[in-house]
């Protein structure tokens, strides 16, 4: 289902494609300028993809800086299927696994049961996205990496367990657990605030 | 914040898909964070991030040494380098070739024969050492031993030659074979007269006491 709405953003992007076509044919024939152009153009999505990934800002934009310099040098095997900023932000994710995976996180938590969900009400509408935003950088390794990789990148579960070499069950209980983690970061900020 | 939920048309699809596939549609969480996925992705790269890809860019567009050259220096270092390493190679492997050659790089047979012979006669000349060093021997037999093992080293060495020249000569290999035999027997036949001899006295020395 979600790689339907994956499928829907590359289509989105197909459309910026043809406009920066030149440029990418000029980026084959290894010329610096057009890469830079590239550079300007995809960054800023691609340093938060990585920026999610990895958590870290440093080593986000050292692993988007590699991505550029890595997609620049495979550029030939690219042909175009998929939307250019698709094709690149697929670079990205794949050399964010690689830098957590450098760092030895572990994605695996075998046996184990999914929790049940949470009912607790939040007044969602309350919270001001920028601290959403925050909780979800503040979420450990794993279980930030199976929450964007499903909500932001719209990848499904099984894709999810396929790429981190984990089971289906183990990925669609860490993205339990991280919502659950999520909504006690959040409410205890709430607390905070009112105390 | 209204800002923030305003709705982009990115966001539309998400929204419409949800309805669609009514994936937690009750998950306020889950909603919230797709309906705002724009403000997940307007963070920014730390000051100076321009500057450190430009840098970058540059250093791996640097072609390497080699590729800098021109063409024809380029096909010359790889002419000088071929060159060079042909002259490595053989030298590596001429002197290697002239050692080995003997009877027993003919097979691995010959090797086998060539082994007991020179081992049979490097046990025998030790003995004689030790004999020797026992004043068994006097000086001119000495003399005498010394002349017939140059002897024998130069037969070697035309035999050698020989089999460098005819390598699978049977007429070689079998006077090679026989060099061998008679080189092993004179020796052994001296090392046993020697010890007879040294017997000998012994028993004297014996009678004597």
């Amino acid at each position: 289902m979600s790689s339907l709405v994956r499928k829907q953003i590359e289509n989105l992007e197909t459309t910026y494609q043809n406009i920066h076509q030149e440029i990418i044919d000029r980026c084959r024939k290894g010329d610096s300028k057009a890469q830079f152009e590239i550079y300007k153009l995809y960054y800023k999505s691609m340093y938060n993809v990585c920026l999610r990934m990895v958590g870290n800002e440093v080593e986000a934009e050292d692993v988007m800086q590699e991505s550029f310099l890595k997609a620049f040098t495979k550029l030939d095997s690219y042909r175009g299927e998929v939307s250019f900023g698709a094709w690149l932000r697929k670079i990205v994710i794949n050399r964010s696994l690689d830098q957590l995976k450098k760092r030895k996180v572990k994605f695996e938590e075998l046996n184990e049961k999914i929790p049940d969900e949470e009912t607790v009400q939040l007044d969602i509408s309350e919270i001001q996205m920028e601290k959403l935003k925050k909780a979800v950088y503040s979420l450990p390794d794993g279980y930030r990496v199976v929450l964007s990789l499903y909500l932001l990148e719209g990848y499904d579960h099984e894709e999810i367990s396929q790429i981190l070499g984990i089971s289906n069950g183990s990925s669609r209980s860490q993205f339990l657990r991280a919502k659950m983690r999520l909504r006690e970061i959040l409410q205890k900020e709430e607390m905070y605030e009112y105390n | 914040m209204a800002k923030l939920l305003k709705p982009t048309i990115k966001q539309l699809i998400f929204f419409n898909f949800e309805l669609e596939k009514n994936k937690d549609m009750n998950d306020e969480l889950e909603r919230l964070i797709l309906n705002n996925r724009r403000s997940f992705e307007d963070d920014e790269p730390l000051e100076g991030h321009f500057g450190r890809f430009e840098a970058r860019l540059q250093k791996a567009a640097k072609p390497s040494p080699i590729a800098r050259l021109r063409p024809i220096f380029r096909i010359a270092a790889i002419v000088v380098f071929a060159l060079l390493a042909v002259n490595q190679a053989r030298l590596w492997f001429t002197p290697d070739k002239k050692d080995t050659l003997s009877l027993g790089s003919i097979s691995p047979q010959y090797r086998e024969v060539e082994f007991y012979y020179t081992t049979a006669i490097q046990t025998d000349m030790k003995q004689l050492r030790l004999l020797e060093n026992e004043g068994l021997i006097s000086d001119s037999e000495k003399q005498m031993f010394q002349k017939e093992q140059k002897e024998f080293d130069q037969m070697y060495q035309k035999l050698l030659e020989d089999l460098k020249a005819n390598p699978n000569d049977e007429r070689v290999i079998n006077a090679m074979l026989e060099y061998y035999q008679a080189r092993m027997n004179v020796l052994s036949l001296i090392v046993s007269k020697l010890k007879e001899v040294k017997q000998h006295k012994n028993s004297q020395n014996e009678v004597n006491l």
